[in-house]
């Protein structure tokens, strides 16, 4: 092959520092951004393994005294305001259990698209009460959470929830608005959970259920109330509901269980809907002993404890009484 | 005549990040019931093939879709003015060719006209024949919509069960056209946008131009052409149907002879036709309106009626729907539980990225009518929120009905307790109903058992059970088309209906 036949080479040019940055920087952005979306929808490569339910922390136990055995407080015939105020005067008033400086959260139940007098959400006149006087006892927050199954801005909304939170002073938070922390719920059924972080973090939490009617479980009161905390397939846990009541009260200790009942929904629960299911009742009960508080509840729908099986699972448990007679605080 | 400077640019530079960063709150406002939803819309409202697609399919101009039509009237005095200064979509592109787009020095060949730009005006075309004829398809490729199906049905759904077909479709076209605009700029504006090319065909009328001064030179320096936006080469012609107005030839001109004002007879730069000729043209309409049956006949139109093609609450008919459906995302934007996708392959091509509910990713929330209100076309009725909560009796408004396999069902078929779609169901009296049995389980052991039954008058399909079904993947309790109000013969139950004019 002689010289003439080789190919000619063109000249080199000099490429600049801004060229080179010009013609990468743009396809490396892009191709970092294609691979960031590409992870973010189908998740980090690598061996997954199920968390350990051991590693995991358990939720803290917010009584102010476990050892205290628990009492309950009725008051009826008031309005929900004066009611909580007489049933809290008698444990020694709110002072008695959030202390200045405490982040309290209430968990309502807050759970559907409905209106207050629908009574399938727990008043809110009720709540815009507790968080005020919460923050009158000196509390740095009142968080009022729940994870709601309808679309949580609208349960909020609609139920009056959200004024009356903001009213008082109170901020509010749903799955949506705020991340979860997983905790072990330490039970038979019940494992690692996702709980709300509101609640998870707080040093002081109130349950706050309203007294429905549910074709499964016949009511939903206090341990019931615990569905809003977790985060997950919730629809699995009614298999076993009556044990899962009664685990998730183990897991939740609350300061205290406040059961509205100033109207109670009799039927068609737990979504309600029809104000024919409606019955004003007008009582509230403040509670140390949540199953003294959910057998209460439960007599208002004309139901002993013993149909209520997480009720008496509770009690074995060592949760409280079903006797709520026994631990009654006169007003 | 008032001489416009340099500034006139920066200007429209101003404005084009108002509008495309006013993208950004009202795509967030679509989903806020507390901003109206005509004022979410108001982008889909301003382009002009929204009210001429349904004009043309359905005869009607829905709600304020008409101010599209001032802008094209604008049109046909000042130019393409919405494609240089307000297209999100273009101004987008814009942005991808100045941060990562050719080289300056290749930009006086780039921005050259090309004859196949032309393209463009067999495209609108085509689509405005489909809509003649009843398949309103200009939402595909009309860049508003485009824009705000790609995030609506691509982005969104990721953070509701993840991504879907319909989705993803539309968000790697809206990638495509940005790459692409890496290449040429504006390739897509250039070549294949129906509305910039509706918007040429009336630029030709246009009073307002770039012009010439009498006498102004020109050395064929081709400084104009630099940043020229349009392809639209104010050389010795100027082809003023594919001018974006971005003012980009004004500042550069060596010669300073270049303006935009009132071209008349001593500086009107000559206009070369469309390079579309006339046999071309006429072969796009024929061609077209023989295909638009066979595309109907895919699964839409009135055959469309398939159990797992859930319309929105306030759909219409499903003829009248898909003629006005402009496939814009902007219920699936507005939908607070994600439930709305855009459809690929249940309804065949007529439907194509058509909005279908997916009960598995959300629910029909009971009191909610955002779809509605956010819809520019009037595709979705806007709804009375108690029409469809079936309280005190059943719905007026329902988009299906629940049905339970019972092989799949928990108490049915598997001996173990459960009521979570009877717990969930939201209509007052419950459409889902227990019946109690007491059976003995295969172990011997007796148990007590209630079964879900659906009580179809009151059952509004609003799908918050299936959605909830414990039973993972396909749900015990799924919802399906048949009930829904919108249609009087995808029923089963005979029942006294509210019959409107429109559907008999």
């Amino acid at each position: 092959m002689s010289e003439k036949n080789l190919p000619v080479i063109d000249e080199y040019r000099a490429i600049g520092r801004r060229e080179v940055l010009r013609q990468w920087v743009p396809p490396v952005i892009a191709g970092v951004a294609l691979a960031g979306l590409g992870l973010g929808v189908s998740g980090r490569p690598g061996r997954h393994q199920p968390p350990s339910a051991e590693a995991l922390p358990r939720p803290r136990d917010w009584r102010i005294d476990p050892e205290a055995e628990g009492q309950i407080v009725t008051a009826c015939g008031r309005g929900p305001t004066t009611n909580l105020h007489q049933a809290l005067a008698a444990l020694g008033g709110i002072e008695a259990f959030v202390k200045p400086g405490e982040r309290v959260a209430i968990k309502p139940n807050c759970a559907w698209d409905r209106k207050a007098e629908q009574a399938a959400n727990t008043d809110p006149e009720l709540i815009g009460e507790l968080a005020r006087l919460c923050l009158g006892a000196g509390a740095a927050s009142v968080t009022v959470v729940d994870n709601s199954c309808h679309d949580p801005r609208r349960a909020f909304t609609r139920s009056g929830i959200e004024a009356a939170a903001r009213d008082a002073g109170a901020s509010i938070e749903h799955q949506r608005s705020t991340g979860t922390v997983r905790l072990n719920l330490g039970g038979s059924i019940l494992g690692p959970w996702k709980v709300l972080r509101p609640i998870a973090e707080a040093d002081r939490v109130i349950n706050v259920p309203i007294v429905k009617h549910h074709s499964l479980s016949r009511a939903t009161l206090g341990m019931k109330n615990w569905f809003g905390a977790v985060v997950g397939r919730r629809p699995n846990l009614h298999q076993r509901i009556a044990q899962v009541c009664a685990e998730l009260g183990v897991a939740f200790r609350p300061t205290l269980t406040v059961i509205d009942a100033t109207r109670i929904l009799t039927g068609g629960g737990p979504t309600g809907g029809s104000l024919a299911l409606v019955r004003p009742t007008d009582c509230v009960a403040v509670a140390t002993d949540p199953v003294a508080a959910d057998a209460w509840g439960a007599s208002l729908l004309d139901l002993a404890p013993d149909d209520l099986p997480h009720i008496a699972i509770a009690a074995r448990l060592g949760l409280g009484t079903a006797d709520w007679e026994s631990v009654r605080v006169e007003t | 005549m008032t001489r416009l400077r340099p500034r006139a640019r920066h200007f429209r530079i101003l404005v084009q990040a108002g509008f495309l960063l006013a993208f950004v709150p009202l795509f967030w406002g679509l989903a806020e019931p507390r901003v109206p939803g005509a004022a979410a819309s108001i982008l889909l409202a301003l382009d002009p093939l929204t009210a001429i697609g349904t004009a043309l399919s359905d005869w009607s101009i829905a709600r304020w879709t008409w101010i599209g039509l001032v802008v094209l009237a604008l049109t046909t005095v000042l130019g393409r003015f919405f494609c240089g200064w307000i297209c999100p979509l273009g101004t987008l592109q814009q942005l991808v060719s100045w941060v990562a787009g050719p080289e300056r020095r290749k930009l006086p060949k780039i921005n050259r006209y090309r004859r196949w730009f032309a393209i463009k005006y067999i495209v609108l075309t085509v689509l405005l024949v489909w809509a003649a004829l009843g398949a309103n398809h200009l939402g595909w490729l009309d860049p508003i919509p485009l824009l705000h199906r790609a995030f609506a049905a691509g982005i969104r759904p990721l953070w509701h069960g993840g991504a879907s077909p319909g989705g993803w479709i539309s968000f790697g076209l809206l990638a495509a056209i940005l790459l692409l605009s890496a290449m040429i700029p504006r390739f897509f504006c250039r070549a294949l946008c129906p509305l910039g090319a509706l918007l040429g065909v009336f630029a030709r009328l246009a009073p307002l131009r770039i012009r010439r001064d009498p006498g102004g030179s020109c050395t064929s320096c081709t400084l104009c052409v630099f940043a020229c936006q349009g392809a639209d080469e104010p050389l010795d012609k100027h082809r003023v149907s594919e001018c974006h107005v971005c003012l980009n030839c004004i500042g550069p001109c060596a010669e300073e002879s270049l303006h935009y004002g009132i071209a008349g007879a001593g500086n009107l730069l000559p206009t070369p036709s469309l390079d579309v000729g006339r046999r071309r043209f006429l072969l796009a309409v024929a061609s077209s309106a023989v295909f638009s049956p066979v595309l109907r006949a895919t699964g839409g139109g009135i055959y469309s009626r398939t159990h797992d093609a859930i319309r929105p609450p306030g759909a219409l008919d499903e003829e009248a729907f898909l003629s006005r459906c402009i496939t814009c995302g902007a219920c699936s934007a507005s939908c607070p539980t994600g439930v709305i996708l855009s459809d690929f392959g249940k309804t065949g091509i007529e439907g194509l990225f058509t909005p279908i509910l997916d009960m598995r990713r959300g629910w029909c929330e009971p009191s909610c009518i955002r779809c509605g209100e956010v819809c520019p076309t009037d595709a979705l009725a806007i709804l009375d929120p108690d029409t469809k909560q079936a309280i005190g009796g059943p719905a007026e408004v329902r988009i299906g009905t629940a049905f339970i396999d019972r092989g799949r069902c928990l108490p049915w078929g598997m001996e173990t307790p459960c009521i979570v779609c009877e717990e969930m169901c939201p209509t007052s009296p419950k459409a889902v109903w227990l019946e109690t049995v007491e059976i003995i389980r295969r172990d011997g052991k007796p148990v007590t058992l209630q079964r879900p039954n659906v009580e179809p008058e009151i059952c509004t399909g609003c799908g918050l059970c299936e959605n909830r079904c414990p039973v993972g993947e396909q749900a015990a309790i799924r919802v399906s088309s048949v009930g829904e109000s919108r249609d009087l013969r995808n029923q089963m139950m005979q029942r006294k209906l509210k019959v409107s004019a429109k559907q008999v």
